[in-house]
């Protein structure tokens, strides 16, 4: 049983092994290689960042509220109804939002989905108190409970959500928190973990099974409420992969029929092997936050110079041309771009407003990570960028950490951390609050909210409260179109990216229509042998 | 765990029984004379001399700045315009990266080496000398380490103190103390109980004075052998390190941490992204063979 | 005899105590949250307050190491923060697929080693010795690591016989070692892990070997008459025990630092679940591989020290 012999009998059945590997059924079998560490929670809202949500929160369950992923339009993403049909203030409280529910659905373990479930599932999320509490859901999902006060019954189909201010935001909200079945939850006696091994959702897919840490498999859910939504693919197999370059190998070698987020550098390698590379712009932010408090950044000037230094074609060649570039919050497509005040590349420009605003050379320092979901390829985009200002004159320093030690110093705040002057998280901007509000709000100030760097403008908050008060979607949009534009008056950040969401798959996989969003609709999906 | 290995010493070396003094100096030349006549060892040394030179010099030699990039010029191949060995992902010349890197490399290569051959050889001297209650206690502390195989511990506190190149040094020196701590043990300990230690107690000489004269010399020799051995080890091992992110932290340039950030851009310029590979192979291998070259001409066993 | 086997076997308790300190609070040598990853980066202070309570985190360290010891030594590592299962199955299931790497990288790197390591010891100076010690050293300079990615490269993309990365096409569930299918995502993590542990047991037993031979006993048993190869194969009886001891290290690298090699293949190992755990920060799991690694690191050299004092009854330690 030595070496020799095992590399002979490689070379001569590796060739007839590998073919005999195709599925003889008629979806075919899809087989993702994502960015994950690891593979997401199974218990209601998934960890792993949004790759979480896309890949298994949205397939085993359903929230009240779900996004229109069909990747129709040239517009972002929207919200449509979910496990609710329609949702509307409450005329006489504008703190009462009524949510009709969804008649006729079933949890995949075959009980009926009712209004008590919905009142179930927040206590599971929220109540400290409530036998179902779930401590490690509670911090999955408080993040998107911002002004959630409360929620009642008021018959079997409908519920009452109550909100500590008026948010006309609310259902935005609600798509991020996902039903899990009381169900199952009872049967297995409240124990997550032996839960997390039989979810039960309302979900496209069911869950099959499991080998932690290395792969996931789903099947379709062919009693699914959304008939048009009823997986074409006979099962789903999730494989976490973490390194870009092994992911490019899987794809290559035949081991998964879809990867996630290709290196850029491996894109030409797998386009001339025949494989898909699909990309689209979708509501992503690859900026940094600022310092409002302590140092250069305080001065509208030094961040206007800091967006005018930057050239943001070279990181996009950086990139083989995978980014769009960033000169606003949102990406041109959404609804409420407006028409914002655009810094382009003036190295010269910015080296004036430096000495007008005395600060030449000017000294930075920028917090950034080595990784992480969304960071795209930060290391080497950081190290260009800190180029680009210095070279319309600053001195950035550039202090790399891990990605969970960067997003510790980002829930700190800037009172954790008064001597950096800028965090480079990528951020979803795919709801208004998430994209626009949680920048600039007072109110969302760390480590309450977002706000690292506490920006705080009298005359933005007033927009802000004027916003979450505006119940009619149209007068709502101007609103937002007014903070977004002035955002970039204000420089609020350092624009630079907008990743394209690229992903590589077999030609053997057909069907998928990417969305412009975080989360994708797999179910169209089939794999011809 | 096992500790001092007491297999019957045949007496050949110790033979020549005569002053302590005189067959010290006696054994050092003969160390020289073989060292001398074994071209293979002297080639190596010179290689390792020529990369430390290499890498001290690299101001002086490099032909750009290690820092300067270039979107344009990035992952050219081999000799694309005055880059000899061309361009890594930032456009960065490969050749000043590799000379850059060899200085970070070959630093966490050999300083936690020597920091850890001082205190380890320290503690060993001491156990091996005093003997009893000290020799127990830091032996078996030393054997709480050893219980640790050392990639694990090295990876294990590197990590738990979030990586950096002064926490992956500081990883590699406590994974090298207990190893360099026995082998001065057990060469102070085989000193100990010869005649001649004896003799100079009876004549009334210290026992500091009999560790200079006596121990040392005996201790030196086994320490030094291990010691550059342990090089090469530790140069893999600080690569391992850096390449799973927890040793040198960009953008500082290091073999580890250049094969690591060059790994996805392999299918545009592999021959340029094995480099840093071939860099750690070369120094690590010339390092190897001058320490068996060492142990030959020193002759002395483990 | 027996006396020695119980006292070698007690004196491994203290160490194991010193080893669950140092395990405990190496993690404890770092800043920063232990909940950090497993939160949404939205999630505010308070939150992470909240949930740290619900996990015990909350008390001071003495009180955290004993409570922890306690439930040890009865077995319950703990829960792993990020996947909310019981640690001790995570790590045994990751310590039995290293331990499939083991099973193979083992006796093919120590018969391959030891072979080698013999017959250049036997014919020391002429043209074997020289190509076996070249290739020694050969193997022990280079980093597997890189290895790793070259023949993944080499034989999975480029050529496509073999596969570039996992524990078999459904995972280390049905992962049945005699099936070619499943087998063949063994071949390149192997090779890449013999590498080390072959050349460092060749140059190991040639100079065991060369130095056996050079005893005086040796010249005895020729002049008794004895044949070349009886001779040979009392040095290589000889020279057995110090190449144990070297083998029990070995094997111990192979368990303990095989997390170079499974992070290139992502083999879900132990060094693998090590190095997750040490990204996540994951406390149970990152105390439970450790602390379990060390363990049966501790019990191989016990073993191996036992071994060397049949083999050889004038070892003794202690």
């Amino acid at each position: 049983m030595t070496y020799r012999v095992w590399g002979r009998a490689a070379l001569a059945f590796g060739a007839a092994a590998m073919l005999g590997t195709a599925s003889a059924t008629a979806g075919g079998t899809l087989v993702i290689g994502m960015t994950a560490g690891d593979l997401p929670v199974t218990t209601g809202n998934p960890d792993q960042g949004f790759e979480g949500y896309r890949f298994v929160g949205y397939n085993l369950y359903d929230s009240l509220v779900l996004w229109d992923l069909s990747g129709a339009g040239d517009k972002a993403a929207e919200i449509r109804p979910g496990l609710a049909t329609g949702w509307q203030i409450d005329e006489a409280d504008n703190k009462r939002w009524i949510f009709t529910l969804r008649q006729g659905v079933k949890w995949h373990d075959g009980c009926p989905f009712t209004a008590d479930d919905v009142i179930w599932n927040f206590g599971y999320t929220s109540d400290e108190k409530a036998p179902q509490f779930n401590p490690a859901q509670f911090g999955q999902a408080r993040a998107y409970f911002g002004t959630y006060a409360g929620v009642e019954k008021i018959d079997d189909y409908r519920v009452a959500f109550t909100t500590k201010v008026p948010d006309a935001l609310f259902p935005y909200m609600m798509s991020y928190v996902l039903m899990v079945s009381p169900c199952r939850a009872k049967e297995v006696k409240y124990d997550w973990t032996a839960y997390a091994a039989k979810p039960s959702g309302t979900g496209p897919y069911k869950f099959d099974k499991a080998v932690a840490h290395q792969r996931m498999e789903f099947v379709p859910n062919a009693d699914y409420w959304d008939k048009a939504r009823v997986p074409q693919h006979d099962r789903l197999v999730l494989v976490p992969m973490p390194e870009a370059s092994t992911r490019t190998a899987a794809l290559l070698s035949g081991l998964v029929n879809w990867i996630e987020a290709p290196s850029p550098d491996a894109i030409e390698r797998l386009k001339s092997s025949g494989m898909k590379v699909v990309t689209r712009v979708y509501p992503h932010n690859w900026s940094y936050q600022l310092n409002f408090v302590k140092g250069p950044f305080t001065d509208k000037r030094v961040r206007q110079a800091a967006n005018y230094a930057l050239n943001r074609e070279d990181i996009k060649d950086l990139l083989n041309g995978l980014m769009l570039e960033e000169y606003a919050t949102v990406p041109p497509s959404t609804a409420y771009y407006g028409k914002p005040l655009l810094y382009k590349y003036d190295p010269d420009k910015a080296r004036s407003l430096l000495k007008e605003a005395g600060c030449l050379p000017c000294k930075v320092t920028f917090a950034i990570s080595t990784s992480g979901s969304g960071q795209m390829q930060p290391l080497p985009m950081n190290e260009l960028v800190k180029s680009q200002m210095d070279a319309a004159g600053f001195e950035v320093k550039l202090d790399a950490m891990d990605w969970n030690a960067l997003l510790q110093v980002g829930r700190g705040g800037v009172d954790a951390s008064p001597d950096i002057h800028a965090i480079n998280i990528s951020r979803a901007s795919q709801d208004p609050f998430n994209a626009l509000i949680r920048h600039v709000w007072t109110g969302a100030w760390a480590p309450k909210g977002a706000n690292w760097g506490h920006h705080g403008n009298p005359a933005m908050d007033k927009l802000i409260d004027g916003i979450l008060g505006e119940f009619d979607s149209a007068k709502r949009l101007a609103l937002l179109t007014r903070l977004h534009e002035m955002m970039n008056e204000e420089a609020a950040l350092i624009f630079v990216a907008h990743d394209l969401n690229p992903r590589a798959m077999s030609p053997k996989v057909q069907g998928f229509v990417q969305a412009q969003s975080w989360f994708q609709d797999l179910t169209p999906v089939k794999v011809v042998p | 765990m096992p500790d001092t290995l007491a297999i019957d010493e045949p007496l050949g070396s110790f033979d020549e029984q005569a002053a302590p003094a005189t067959r010290v100096r006696g054994y050092w030349q003969s160390v020289f004379y073989r060292l001398r006549h074994d071209p293979v060892t002297l080639f190596f040394a010179a290689m390792v001399l020529s990369i430390v030179l290499a890498a001290i010099c690299a101001p002086l030699i490099a032909p750009f700045d290690p820092y300067r990039e270039s979107i344009v010029g990035r992952l050219k191949p081999f000799g694309w315009r005055d880059h000899a060995l061309g361009t890594d992902e930032l456009g960065r010349d490969m050749l000043t990266r590799l000379l850059y890197g060899g200085r970070v490399s070959l630093l966490m290569g050999v300083v936690p080496v020597v920091v850890a051959s001082l205190i380890g050889g320290m503690l060993g001297v001491l156990a091996g000398f005093v003997g009893g209650r000290v020799n127990t206690a830091i032996m078996r502390t030393m054997d709480v380490f050893y219980a640790f195989p050392s990639v694990l511990l090295a990876v294990a506190i590197a990590g738990a103190m979030g990586g950096g190149m002064v926490n992956g040094m500081l990883a590699l020196t406590l994974v090298f103390i207990p190893p360099m701590c026995r082998v001065a043990e057990t060469a102070t300990t085989q000193v100990r109980a010869l005649d001649f230690i004896e003799a100079a107690r009876a004549s009334g000489a210290g026992a500091l004075t009999i560790i200079r004269y006596h121990v040392l010399g005996n201790v030196l020799g086994p320490v030094f052998i291990y010691a550059s051995s342990l090089v090469s080890v530790s140069i893999l091992l600080a690569s391992g390190l850096s390449f799973l992110g927890l040793g040198v932290r960009p953008p500082l340039p290091d073999w580890g941490l250049m094969l690591s950030t060059l790994r996805q851009s392999i299918y545009v310029v592999p021959l340029v992204c094995a480099l840093p590979g071939v860099a750690i192979f070369i120094t690590s291998i010339c390092c190897n063979l001058v320490s068996d070259g060492l142990r030959a001409a020193m002759d002395v066993r483990m | 005899m027996g006396g020695y086997i119980l006292r070698r076997m007690l004196y491994a308790i203290p160490i194991a105590f010193g080893v669950s300190v140092v395990c405990f609070s190496l993690v404890y040598l770092a800043p920063g949250d232990p909940l950090q990853t497993v939160l949404p980066p939205d999630a505010t202070a308070e939150t992470i307050e909240i949930v740290k309570r619900a996990y015990g985190f909350d008390k001071p360290l003495p009180v955290q190491f004993l409570i922890w010891l306690g439930r040890v030594l009865t077995g319950d590592f703990g829960m792993s923060i990020a996947t909310k299962r019981p640690v001790f199955l995570e790590v045994t299931g990751a310590l039995a697929n290293t331990g499939t790497l083991a099973l193979f990288a083992v006796p093919i790197a120590f018969s391959i080693g030891y072979a080698m390591g013999a017959l250049a010891g036997s014919f020391p100076g002429r043209w074997i010795d020289r190509v076996v010690t070249g290739t020694a050293v050969f193997g022990v300079s280079l980093p597997n690591y890189w290895l790793g990615i070259v023949l993944v490269i080499v034989f999975a993309v480029e050529w496509m016989v073999l596969p570039a990365t996992g524990m078999g096409p459904s995972g280390s569930d049905e992962f049945r070692i005699l099936r070619w299918s499943d087998a063949k995502f063994l071949v390149l993590p192997v090779v890449t892990l013999s590498m080390i542990p072959i050349g460092i047991l060749s140059r190991t037993t040639r100079a065991a070997v060369a130095e056996v031979r050079n005893q005086d006993f040796v010249q005895t048993l020729r002049a008794k008459g004895l044949s070349e190869w009886a001779v040979t194969r009392h040095v290589l009886k000889n020279s057995l025990p110090q190449v144990m001891a070297v083998m029990g290290l070995q094997f111990g690298y192979l368990l303990g630092g095989s997390i170079l090699v499974e992070t290139v293949f992502t083999w879900p190992g132990s060094g693998f679940l090590l190095s997750k755990a040490i990204i996540n920060r994951d406390v149970p799991v990152l105390q439970g591989t450790i602390l379990t690694l060390s363990m049966v690191f501790v019990a191989t050299n016990l073993i191996v020290d036992l071994l060397q004092s049949l083999v050889d009854p004038r070892i003794r330690r202690g």
